[in-house]
């Protein structure tokens, strides 16, 4: 694997604050068009974790490299999917403007958007199945259905690599199903892909790789042989309740 | 009937209040819708009370008020920039203790002069009548720097505004932007000042996007609406205190009127618009 093909490199990555370390000692390397299922409990680092590589927590120790560069510069180049919908419902934008926002990083400022822009933001549209929606209030749509504008939002950023917080958690079966199929398809044009996540299945479907997490790393590599049995309890640890659903837990696809 | 709202601007001193009035709309209509989205109604409020020791300062030096106001708006700011970028002592306590530090300053300074109730009274009311041709045109430039800001800042502010949290990774500087919609919203309360007075200067930043927010769900749609009904508003609030004190003989405060008919605006748009809200949900 060459450089180029590296999407992110991590390497020691640890982060304290206020000399609580939270996070200690992740290392591992997703490559273009891989993708990596962050796992771990409640406070384990995840998102910690991904803010380390969107550059918004300094690193303790050892470093971060998205695309060959510091995480601050390789920024338009990354797309961020934030967890759960924190966003005002009454907020007066369209479908289609909140996913034109995702090229505003690279329209700049002042420049109003052009007609590429709005055809790239409608096509992400198009990709998530919401094309009929465009110029819907955002505030109406169900919780799936914003979820899948979140992530046209993200295409359209047409990001190297894309940082997914729970973007399953709590969402219909269409927009599951979908947004499954639209991961695959970033994957297949090169995108890298990493998501935190609490569903072993699917992080099984989605990812190739996993990092196990609870404030450090206790596996980081190729999905069948991180997502163990013995390395879950690990990461667990006493929440083996967790792991009842074993046979589900480690069922290949 | 239309000659009630035409006659009364035959005057010249009438013609400059709606002038200046126009004026100000074009600023505060826009400049209200981005206060609604980014929810600085109180940061509007707290810069109110802010710009009075600036002028209060700027009348005992015998400088100009306006100038005054200006430079203790943009102080507030940076210094609200500041106490919120250390975060120890939460948004709206740090808010406060600007507030009335500077307004305490005001006071103390007012205290010690002597000539100051009428002037006091036109700087808590508003001497919209009394506007001239240096204030014209000082509110033309401030209108054209509002204007530039918002122009360059516009659709970053509205990213912010709707997901703060991906703005930030996207490497916006959400502070930054605040401290520039801070100053435009300081720019306009400085404007107004003249036309309202502090006491109600800020249902100018305020109320018309509210208005437009009610009428709409398109931020453009918004800006134009925010802009049209405070022209109207102040449009009709100065023919009528116009003609109220020359036929009627009764003293309408003109800045005072029309800032009670954007209020009555809003109120009977809230209530059409429930209405409609109400009926479209029965079947």
């Amino acid at each position: 694997m060459s450089r180029a093909d590296v999407a992110l490199q991590l390497d020691d990555v640890t982060v304290a604050f206020d000399r609580d370390v939270v996070l200690e000692g992740v290392t591992g390397t997703v490559n273009a068009g891989g993708s990596l299922a962050l796992i771990g409990p409640n406070g384990a680092g995840k998102s910690t974790l991904i803010r380390a590589i969107l550059g918004l927590v300094p690193v303790e120790r050892g470093t971060v490299t998205v695309l060959g560069r510091t995480p601050v510069a390789a920024r338009l180049d990354v797309a961020y999917v934030p967890q759960g919908d924190a966003l005002d419902s009454e907020f007066p934008v369209t479908v289609a403007q909140v996913v034109l926002m995702g090229r505003y990083r690279r329209i700049g400022w002042f420049r109003r958007p052009k007609n590429s822009d709005r055809a790239i933001a409608m096509a992400a549209l198009e990709q998530v199945g919401l094309a009929p929606r465009a110029g819907d209030r955002f505030g109406i749509l169900s919780g799936g259905q914003r979820q899948r504008v979140l992530i046209a939002r993200a295409i359209a950023q047409q990001a190297r690599l894309l940082l997914l917080d729970e973007p399953l958690n709590g969402v219909d079966a269409t927009t599951h199903d979908l947004l499954l199929e639209v991961l695959a398809t970033l994957r297949s044009e090169g995108v890298a892909i990493v998501m935190a996540t609490h569903d072993l299945s699917v992080a099984h479907l989605a990812c190739t790789d996993a990092c196990l997490l609870n404030r450090h790393q206790f596996a980081f590599g190729p999905i069948d042989e991180t997502l163990t049995a013995p390395t879950l309890r690990k990461t667990y640890g006493a929440h083996a309740v967790l792991l009842a659903g074993d046979s589900t837990i480690v069922m290949p696809r | 009937m239309l000659h009630l709202l035409t006659d009364p601007f035959r005057v010249v001193f009438m013609q400059r209040a709606l002038l200046e009035l126009i004026l100000l709309a074009l600023v505060s209509g826009p400049c209200s819708v981005f206060v609604l989205l980014r929810r600085r109604a109180f940061m509007a409020e707290a810069l109110t009370h802010t710009v009075f020791p600036g002028i209060a300062v700027a009348f005992f030096l015998g400088q100009s008020l306006l100038l005054g106001a200006c430079v203790a708006a943009i102080a507030s700011v940076l210094l609200l920039g500041v106490g919120w970028r250390d975060g120890r002592v939460d948004h709206d306590g740090f808010l406060v203790v600007i507030i009335s530090a500077f307004f305490a300053v005001g006071v103390v300074v007012v205290s010690r002069g002597h000539s100051f109730a009428s002037d006091l009274t036109a700087l808590l009311f508003g001497k919209i009548l009394a506007v001239n041709r240096a204030e014209l045109v000082a509110t033309f430039v401030i209108a054209c720097v509002v204007v530039g800001l918002l122009v360059v800042v516009g659709k970053e502010l509205i990213a912010v505004a709707f997901d703060p949290v991906v703005a930030v990774a996207w490497g916006l500087p959400v502070r930054f932007l605040d401290v520039v919609l801070n100053v435009v919203i300081a720019l306009v309360v400085v404007a107004s000042l003249k036309a309202v007075g502090t006491a109600l200067v800020v249902a100018l930043v305020v109320v018309p996007g509210a208005i437009a927010r009610l009428c709409s769900a398109r931020i453009g749609w918004m800006m134009v609406i925010a802009t049209v009904s405070a022209a109207v508003c102040s449009w009709i609030g100065l023919a009528a205190s116009y003609d109220a004190s020359l036929h009627h003989g009764i003293r309408l405060a003109a800045g005072a009127t029309v800032v009670v008919l954007l209020t009555m605006t809003f109120a009977m748009v809230a209530a059409v618009t429930a209405v409609m809200r109400v009926r479209d949900a029965t079947p």
